[in-house]
């Protein structure tokens, strides 16, 4: 029995409807910026979350319900953590709007104090004005956190997304993948499972990381009875997202705190202390252990790709600065070795080869 | 009369499905020796597919990436001798057997083509799953590394003696 497998001819035309259409939905984007950036965040969170909905799919129960389950576990759990939470912010609360007036006073003091001592030895720098400015930035809060409610907005549109991504599962790449020529279905999912594998374990990993890094901070601020831990504690897990800029807001938050409430430089000494023991924890152990199999990034390249999202992106940019850049470098990873293995850059790979016979 | 039996809810919850693919493994041979509970990572690995009567799969020469696993249709492997010039079909694959296994040993060019000869569901299982496997799970990836070995030892044994056969 013969069979014969036909190579396809080069045809260029059949490349002008997925030009067209991806050219489009280029350009679409680019226009309806606003209104597509909650579907990335919605698609963002389906995939990390995508992992606890196979988990119990492969143990057998259907997808839907497994979403729904998800989700109904979820709010139970988020409600829980939100009362627990405004219990514990309500007494922080409470007491910052009562000692808000004093802390502004002295944090007003302090400036102008050391502005006019920085002044007296150092004449230049009386015209960069620090006084107006600060009485500016303290004008200008109020304003900003009015400015940060719509993004709240953002706190309802994209788990309802979310729900509807989760449900439809990978249908979208699929049907794509379906309809491209099938002897580059192997390659495609090859791509697909590096890059998946490599992000997958950084999300995983960070979100870990961040979680493991707000309780120790939150214990940690408890035992040294600083006002607003929770808070801080908060703060200082959200920004553990970003490589490095946990353990900097963690100090410069808390020893602003301590100075205002204790007003002595000990306790700040023992917060920067507190920090870098965090920081370098951070580095020696949970690191190793829980980002090992993510991609390793040079410090150096993660700088420059939060400067690069920053400006791109603002916040947003930031946060995801660092999964782009993985996903960056894997894509450059794959790159280098198809051009080795599909486009011989490279001498054609010797198979292992033994000289004892078969016995 | 019908009572209502609360078993048809719990019922309702599970996926057949996947209870049917889950059952499908347990009879493949690469897998033998898993137990029930690891067999859930293992089709957690695998990547499905179907591919229409007449679709290519992979090509003589192209760089293998994946296994294969024939769920359900039939696929036929193809080689072009390059002296003659002539393809031969070498051999049809069945639900329950695989092929393309040296792709999880090494990424070198495939020896043969294959191609649906009806819609054919396969599952690939990719060197990098396999290797995730073996690192993460490495009761299950003893289990697939030895039957490999098993598989391919078996496969040269019967390419010796097929001369003496003949």
């Amino acid at each position: 029995m013969a069979a014969e497998i036909q190579q396809p001819k080069k045809n260029y035309s059949q490349f002008i409807l997925p030009a067209f259409v991806a050219a489009a939905v280029i350009y679409f984007i680019v226009l309806a910026k606003a209104a597509v950036f909650p579907f990335i965040l919605a698609a963002a969170l389906a995939y990390v979350l995508s992992p606890i909905i196979k988990y119990f799919e492969v143990r057998g129960i259907k997808r839907s319900y497994a979403v729904i389950g998800l989700y109904v576990g979820a709010g139970a759990l988020f409600f829980t953590v939100v009362y627990l939470l405004f219990h514990f912010l309500s007494f922080d609360l409470e007491s910052l709007q009562q000692s808000w007036p004093a802390y502004a006073d002295r944090l007003q003091k302090f400036v102008i104090n050391l502005n006019a001592k920085m002044v007296a030895s150092y004449p230049a720098l009386a015209s960069l004005n620090l006084e107006a400015k600060l009485n500016h930035l303290l004008e200008a809060a109020p304003q900003f956190i009015l400015s940060l409610l719509p993004a709240l907005s953002l706190l309802f549109v994209v788990p309802f997304i979310t729900f509807f991504m989760l449900l439809g599962g990978s249908g979208i790449i699929d049907y794509l993948v379906d309809n491209l020529p099938s002897r580059h279905a192997e390659i495609i999912y090859h791509i697909a499972s590096r890059i998946d594998s490599s992000l997958g374990n950084y999300l995983r990993g960070i979100l870990t990381e961040a979680f493991i890094i707000f309780l120790i901070a939150f214990t940690g601020l408890l035992v040294m009875d600083l006002n607003y831990a929770s808070v801080i504690a908060i703060l200082i897990g959200i920004s553990s997202l970003v490589p490095y800029l946990g353990a900097i807001v963690g100090v410069v938050v808390s020893s602003i705190v301590a100075y205002l409430q204790f007003g002595s430089i000990v306790p700040i000494i023992k917060i920067v202390v507190f920090f870098t023991g965090i920081r370098f924890f951070d580095d020696w152990f949970l690191q190793p252990y829980i980002m090992k199999k993510a991609v390793e990034l040079n410090p150096a390249i993660i700088l420059l790709a939060l400067m690069a999202g920053l400006e791109i992106g603002g916040i947003w940019g930031v946060l995801f600065s660092i999964p782009v850049t993985c996903v960056i470098k894997e894509i450059l990873h794959i790159a280098l070795e198809l051009q080795a293995t599909e486009f011989r850059w490279k001498p054609k790979p010797e198979p292992t080869r033994i000289s004892i016979p078969y016995t | 009369m019908r009572f209502y039996n609360p078993l048809n809810v719990v019922n309702r919850l599970y996926d057949e499905e996947i209870l049917a693919k889950l059952s499908f493994l347990k009879n493949i041979k690469l897998f033998e020796g898993i137990g029930k509970r690891q067999q859930i990572h293992v089709l957690e690995s695998l990547q499905e597919r179907t591919y229409l009567k007449g679709e290519t799969i992979f090509t003589q020469g192209d760089i293998g990436r994946a296994l294969f696993i024939v769920f359900s249709g039939k696929v036929a492997l193809s080689r072009l001798d390059p002296v003659t010039q002539k393809t031969d079909v070498i051999a049809e694959v069945h639900p329950g057997e695989f092929f393309g296994e040296m792709a999880l040993l090494e990424e070198m060019p495939r020896t043969a083509t294959a191609y649906a000869l009806e819609d054919t569901k396969v599952f690939m299982l990719f060197k990098i799953k396999m290797e995730a496997l073996l690192f993460a799970r490495p009761k299950i990836g003893v289990v697939i590394a030895a039957q490999l070995a098993k598989i391919l030892s078996a496969r040269l044994r019967a390419m010796l003696e097929k001369p003496s056969q003949d």
